[in-house]
């Protein structure tokens, strides 16, 4: 148990550390999903009556496809500096380096939403209700990356590895992403956490289930 | 309300989609078909020398 | 091809026709005329029959997925890609089928409604399950991502389901259970004509797979003895 623990941190404390010395993923991921709020404003012309109806799929839009460039990220780098098969060559099981991979995805999204998401409460002028709205990010955000973490793995190895992430990623969270969507609205008109019970646990039920799988299936993906 | 041309459309869709797919697993046949003449001939070639 | 199973591909293509045209009979003119919607209902059997077929095909893609990425033998991949090229080939019909029948009683072709959707993103899952294998640098690469996103896929579906459910409870009528038997009964024939059509064209599609691997082994070995 120990051991993996170690081996989970060492390869989630590379990431960072190679992360913080280039700040290539985080910066580019920020800019764009700023400009997804902001474009996606235009998009639906919202005025004060329609920003309760739209917001919440402008910020769950900007989420997934923030994190579908900085998840494409995730495993292309190690592609094209030729280290995933150092990663292979670890005396680790395939299942460390699916989780190390996942703790690092999953905390570079989180600092992206968290500032992202005040912007975009100020910007539309809404209530800044933060422990129901972190609640849903944090859970949806898991969820997101389990998948996707699986995914960049898979589409890194493949020809057209850009246009593969979002056509395997997008179908497969949609249950994901309408709950987020739905719970947000209902946090964003003043709802409680009874009100958005049922949200949350399809997102619970959407992490534990592809947690499970994404770890059994690992193995077979970036096998060679 | 009879809509029988809706009716019409529907099932002949659904002909058109199945013959279409007969038709795409007859052009992989034909591919296969073309691939082991040119095989026999390469054979009966090397029997020739 | 043996002996054996020539006698068994004609036997069933004898039983998929008999099937077919019971159906069409029992559709056509066996069906009473549904009293709210019209003729247009008749619809109905075939597109439920197809939906089921899908599913049938996309749960052996996920059963074979499996049994693939265990054993590790061609032939599971091999029905598996078939069976998920059927799939998509009769959820394109349902997806079809379903705005025909909706135009003319709801007035609208489309509405995001659970079912339609959750085959829409159904669909779509599929369709990138091709795709992976078309993308894949070699063949069985492809073979193991494609098994990958034929479990992750199949999963996912009934989660889709629910959330769409919870998100638009917009009951569509005809349930099963509540059909009267001059009305299940053609449903059930035409699932079965539907199924046993299903079988045809799958194992037809993998002999002519087996049939292309071995042209192309004979292919290599020939290559091979010229060579030395």
């Amino acid at each position: 148990m120990k051991g993996l623990f170690t081996g989970v941190f060492a390869i989630f404390w590379k990431d960072i550390l190679s992360e913080l010395r280039t700040k290539e993923i985080a910066t580019s991921v920020l800019v764009f999903a700023l400009l997804v709020v902001v474009i996606f404003n235009f998009a639906f012309e919202s005025g004060a009556d329609t920003i309760g109806l739209v917001a919440p799929g402008i910020l769950w839009v900007a989420f997934a496809f923030a994190g579908m460039l900085g998840l494409n990220r995730a495993f292309a780098t190690e592609k094209e500096n030729s280290s995933l098969e150092g990663l292979m060559l670890c005396p680790v099981e395939r299942h460390v380096i699916y989780l190390g991979k996942l703790a690092g995805s999953f905390t570079f999204m989180l600092i992206v939403e968290a500032i992202i998401t005040p912007i975009f409460l100020v910007l539309f002028n809404l209530p800044v209700c933060m422990p129901r709205l972190g609640i849903i990010i944090v859970l949806a955000t898991l969820g997101f990356t389990s998948v996707g973490t699986l995914f960049s793995a898979l589409s890194a190895n493949t020809k057209a590895r850009d246009i593969m992430l979002p056509i395997l990623f997008l179908p497969i969270i949609v249950p994901v992403m309408i709950a987020a969507v739905k719970a947000t609205g209902l946090v964003l008109d003043g709802g409680t956490w009874g009100d958005i019970s049922t949200w949350l646990q399809i997102i619970i039920a959407f992490d534990v289930i592809f947690l499970v799988v994404s770890l059994l299936v690992f193995e077979f993906v970036i096998e060679e | 309300m009879d809509n029988l041309n809706y009716l019409f459309a529907a099932y002949t869709i659904i002909w058109a989609v199945i013959f279409g797919y007969v038709f795409f697993m007859h052009q992989r046949h034909r591919r296969l078909q073309r691939e082991l003449d040119l095989l026999k001939e390469d054979v009966d070639e090397q029997k020739m020398d | 091809m043996g002996e054996k199973n020539i006698v068994r591909s004609n036997i069933l293509l004898g039983l998929g026709f008999a099937l077919m045209t019971a159906a069409l009979y029992l559709v056509f003119i066996f069906a009473p005329t549904e009293e709210a919607m019209g003729q247009i209902q008749r619809i109905f059997y075939f597109h439920v029959s197809m939906a089921w077929v899908a599913f049938l095909a996309f749960f052996v893609v996920f059963i074979c997925s499996i049994l693939y990425l265990w054993k590790r033998a061609i032939k599971w991949d091999t029905i598996a890609r078939f069976s998920a090229e059927l799939g998509i080939v009769f959820t394109t019909l349902v997806l079809i089928t379903g705005p025909i029948w909706a135009k003319p009683v709801w007035g609208v072709w489309w509405i995001w409604e659970p079912r339609l959707t959750a085959t829409l993103v159904l669909w779509l899952i599929y369709i990138a399950y091709l795709l992976v294998r078309s993308y894949a640098a070699e063949a069985s690469r492809g073979a193991r991502f494609a098994a990958v996103l034929g479990i992750v896929g199949f999963i996912d579906v009934p989660i889709v389901y629910l959330s769409i459910h919870l998100w638009r409870t917009h009951h569509p009528p005809a349930l099963v259970s509540d059909l009267v038997p001059s009305m299940l009964l053609p449903l059930l024939v035409s699932v079965a004509a539907f199924t046993v059509l299903y079988i045809i064209l799958i194992t037809r599609s993998i002999s002519l797979s087996n049939l292309e691997a071995e042209v192309r082994q004979l292919k290599d070995a020939r290559a091979n003895q010229r060579r030395s």
